[in-house]
């Protein structure tokens, strides 16, 4: 269980890699010669031409990063800012990644250096010779401190709370790796696509209350995100009432009694991976009354996809929906 | 010695045990009439305690027999067993938490069967037994806060209780103030011409013995020795070999018993 | 009080028993926890308005949990009273001579077999909780007695070790089983029927084989060799005992963890209020097992609500100081 919330904030805290549903991007090649990429083409050219400006960015910490050219060697300790690199082109220059990091499939090939829950493998990680290391927020400012008094470069970037900021997460990773164009690009068809979808949603009033089960290690009560995450804002924006709202807490556990009294009318299951099903939830004791048992609206729900803040929570957005309004997307 | 034409109540045949490859009673011979206690004396370590648990089946023979009332007790359950020989121990594993009269009750365990429940029967036996021996003002009492002497007294009754025929006792008098020690004797007696029981009693004091056994057996390095009357036990050679100490013995001028005293 | 310990025990578990039920995530009038719960009864019909699914929290979760949760803790007191009297020794309790860890490890082995049915786990608990005993027996005798130190060491050494094994199973195993296998970390969260209709059998034959025992423990307290004088057959008694024993601590932790002190201080404060006659001590001790366990476990739903405490760390805590504070008093008493 433990492992679970560890990990689920550790994706939450790194921006995903755009997902192959997005249409404009494909990953850029860079070549090895260090140059700085200022006006890229929209339909992908490698190569840009040397720029002297240095990069100049302040990460969430308040912490000044300044690369005298786009990073070519790149470590990710975060699932969401490996899913960002990817998807603004920079993949390709990953060298090292955090065990987490599995999306895109890419991502695989880079080194893996563990699971961070005994610590930041630091050895490893000089070792790597990273011009650039992408933390993200589960990491504590100490952790990030050590780093840096190694004089390795660290860029920490805190989850975002709504789409502008994830909108911003990604923009600040392609100026640090010199792919802005790209990066706009990735930018604006995510926000087509959330467009498009709040105003399909724009006339719903039936709002369902929704129970996201994150992990049901104790079966009798399960963990669920609370308000203040992301899970909660995409479920409400996609005209749904996240239980967890109610609850004090980020990730809370809701017993049984209380599920029964609130009856929720959709239970995503976030760990169906973990053999979670909806008979399994059914045999559970008392839960045969809970409104969204009775009527079968139980669905599995891949749980990286709201639990890293990356590209693919759009994605998410959109399942969620399709999900909680089947009847918006009939075609 | 009472001798009354009928056999033996408890007959010892041949009887051996062992601690392992330790010999502890080699080849034990002696009878126990009805009304007759027969003391039995020995260094320590002669086999008198062991004799005893061989007896009332804690350990087992190697060889002989042991016949109560004729019959052989080898192949009795301990309930049998516990309904032909009654143990009076020494006071001291005791279960200090229980009241004399719930420790007494313990003496009908053979009778009780698995729930332990009493019936009329077995309270009358207890009510007698703790009276015979004095110890019914302290029946609410917890055996641990009474002294040893009415401790023992107890254990007394409740092998009184059992009922039984034979009863052994086991240096009864250790750890007794010599009042007690007195007292515990002078009832013992009462009791087998009382009640007609069949008694052999290890005991440490052999003047003590004199005064109390009709006959004394005496056991060194596992065997008998000897056996038959104080007087006859009782001598400056029987003594020297088996204790190893020089004595002198009299007849006691005002009781007329027999009594040794050491010369070194 | 001190006349009639029946008494007084059945009222407090009977008050216990209904706060239990009464309590929980979701508040329902207590007016309404009784008018339920009678109505389920063939001759109740009372009248109320309540939500539906107070009946089912009352019904499906809390009160087959208050009903595990008392059979649990009369277990471990009754076993614990026993393994006292059998070995005459005031720290025996099925935690701390091994059995309950090697009940726990004989469960997660039938739990780690994906084939294996939940219905089999009391039977691995018993087989484990026995072959432990047995080892522990074994290494604490000396001649023919065995002694308080030595057990004491044998039970926790042996302990320690299926308790190592017991994690490492754990560890090793894949995500379902590791859910499946959590609860066993001392925690009482189970709901449902399910546990109790499985656990049923073992509970209630090993109780009563335990409270049939008082009488022959009674004469074991006076030692093997005068148990065997008096007419006891020691031997078969012993195994009695220790099977008995085994079988209800197993069904104790098969679905309910390992939980300790219950065994402990239960019976060591019946015995200072009404004495050390197993015929009473051993269904005052199961009686007051119940009572026990149904407060530690109010107390750590209520004490940090919504979360819990594991009901393990309760029972330390408040087992320890009150048998402390009963020793003090009875000091003067002999009741051991």
């Amino acid at each position: 269980m433990k492992k679970t919330i560890l990990l689920i904030n550790l994706l939450i805290v790194v921006v995903m890699v755009l997902s192959a549903c997005s249409p404009a991007a494909q990953p850029v090649t860079v070549e090895p010669a260090a140059v700085e990429a200022t006006e890229v083409p929209v339909d992908v050219e490698p190569v840009a031409e040397p720029t002297p400006a240095p990069i100049a960015v302040t990460d969430d910490l308040g912490f000044e990063i300044i690369l005298a050219e786009p990073a070519q060697k790149i470590i990710s300790i975060s699932p969401s800012l490996t899913e960002i690199l990817y998807s603004v082109g920079a993949g390709d220059r990953l060298i090292g990644r955090d065990s987490n990091s599995m999306y895109p499939e890419e991502a695989l090939a880079a080194a893996d250096l563990g699971g961070m829950w005994d610590g930041i493998p630091v050895e490893d990680i000089l070792a790597l010779e990273p011009d650039l290391i992408l933390a993200g927020e589960i990491f504590a400012p100490e952790a990030i401190q050590e780093l840096r008094d190694l004089g390795l470069v660290v860029y920490w970037q805190k989850n975002p709370a709504d789409f502008e900021m994830l909108y911003e997460n990604i923009l600040v990773i392609a100026v640090l790796t010199g792919t802005e164009d790209i990066a706009e690009n990735v930018v604006s068809s995510l926000d087509e696509r959330i467009s498009a979808l709040d105003m399909k949603l724009a006339d719903v009033d039936l709002i369902p209350l929704v129970f996201y089960e994150l992990d049901a290690s104790d079966p009798a009560n399960p963990y669920t995100p609370g308000a203040g995450t992301f899970i909660s804002f995409v479920i409400n924006r996609a005209k749904g009432q996240n239980l967890g709202d109610g609850l004090e807490g980020t990730w809370v556990q809701v017993s049984s009694e209380a599920l029964l009294a609130q009856n929720p009318d959709t239970i995503l299951l976030a760990d169906a991976l973990y053999g979670i099903s909806a008979e399994s939830v059914a045999a559970r004791a008392g839960w045969s009354e809970i409104k969204a048992v009775v009527e079968g609206e139980i669905y599995p729900f891949d749980p990286f996809i709201l639990s890293v803040p990356g590209p693919r929570l759009v994605d998410g957005y959109e399942q969620v929906a399709e999900i909680l309004h089947p009847e918006l997307f009939e075609e | 010695m009472k001798q009354n034409g009928n056999p033996p109540i408890l007959q010892i045949r041949s009887l051996s045990a062992n601690y392992g490859d330790v010999i502890a009673i080699k080849d034990i011979s002696l009878d126990v009439q009805q009304g007759e206690i027969v003391g039995l004396i020995g260094p320590n370590g002669a086999g008198k305690s062991t004799l005893i648990k061989v007896l009332s089946g804690v350990l087992k023979a190697s060889a002989g027999e042991v016949l109560i009332n004729q019959k052989e007790v080898s192949t009795y359950s301990p309930g049998q067993r516990a309904r032909t020989i009654a143990v009076v121990p020494q006071a001291r594993q005791l279960g200090g938490a229980f009241s004399v009269e719930q420790a007494v009750l313990l003496g009908r365990t053979a009778y009780l069967g698995f729930l332990g429940k009493p019936a009329r029967e077995d309270l009358r036996k207890v009510a007698w037994a703790m009276k015979q021996t004095a110890v019914d003002f302290l029946a609410d009492r917890k055996l641990a806060e009474i002294s040893g002497g009415e401790q023992q007294r107890v254990l007394l009754a409740r092998a009184l209780a059992q009922d039984t025929p034979v009863l052994l006792l086991d240096e009864p008098t250790n750890h007794l103030d010599l009042k007690y020690q007195v007292n515990l004797l002078k009832l013992v007696k009462k009791l087998v011409k009382q009640e007609g029981l069949s008694v052999l009693m290890a005991m440490h004091d052999l003047n003590q013995v004199s005064g109390t056994a009709d006959r004394v057996a005496l056991l060194a390095n596992g065997q008998l020795k000897a056996i038959g009357s104080p007087e006859e036990v009782l001598t400056q050679e029987n003594i020297l070999q088996a204790y190893q100490i020089e004595i002198d013995t009299f007849t006691h001028p005002k009781t007329n018993k027999h009594m040794i005293f050491p010369t070194e | 009080m001190k006349n009639r310990p029946f008494l007084v025990i059945f009222i407090l578990l009977g008050l216990s028993f209904l706060l239990s039920i009464a309590l929980g995530a979701v508040t329902i009038p207590p007016g309404n926890v009784l008018k339920i719960l009678l109505n389920k009864l063939p001759w109740f019909e009372l009248e109320g308005i309540w939500p539906a699914y107070f009946e089912t929290i009352l019904w499906d979760l809390r009160l087959p949990h208050t009903i595990l949760v008392t059979l649990t803790g009369a277990a471990l007191a009754g076993s614990g009273a026993s393994f006292q009297g059998l070995f005459r020794n005031p720290l025996a309790d099925p935690y701390l001579i091994g059995v309950a860890s090697g009940a726990g490890l004989g469960a997660i082995v039938v739990m780690s077999i994906p084939q294996a049915g939940r219905y089999l786990i009391p039977i691995g608990a018993f087989l484990g909780g026995l072959g432990t005993i047995a080892v522990v027996y074994r290494l604490a005798k000396v001649g023919k007695i065995v002694p308080l130190t030595t057990l004491i060491l044998a039970g926790v050494a042996i302990g320690s070790f299926t308790s190592a094994l017991t994690s490492f199973l754990m560890l090793i195993s894949d995500e379902m089983i590791l859910q499946a296998m959590s609860f066993l970390l001392g925690g009482s969260t189970v709901t449902g029927w399910e546990p109790i209709a499985i656990a049923l059998p073992y509970f209630s034959v090993g109780i009563l084989l335990l409270v049939l025992s008082g009488h022959s423990l009674n004469v074991l307290q006076f030692g093997e060799e005068q148990a065997l004088q008096l007419g006891l057959s020691v031997e078969r008694v012993k195994i009695f005992i220790i099977i008995s024993a085994s079988l209800t601590t197993a069904a104790a932790v098969s679905f309910s963890g390992v939980i300790g002190f219950i065994g402990l201080v239960v019976p060591h404060i019946i015995r200072l209020v009404w004495g050390g006659d197993y015929k009473k001590l051993i269904p005052l001790s199961i009686l007051g097992g119940g009572i026990t366990l149904l407060i530690s476990d109010i107390l750590a739903r209520i004490v940090m609500a919504p979360s819990y405490l594991p009901v393990g760390i309760v029972t330390a805590l408040i087992g320890a100081p009150f048998f402390l504070w009963i020793l003090r008093r009875a000091k003067k008493e002999v009741f051991w």
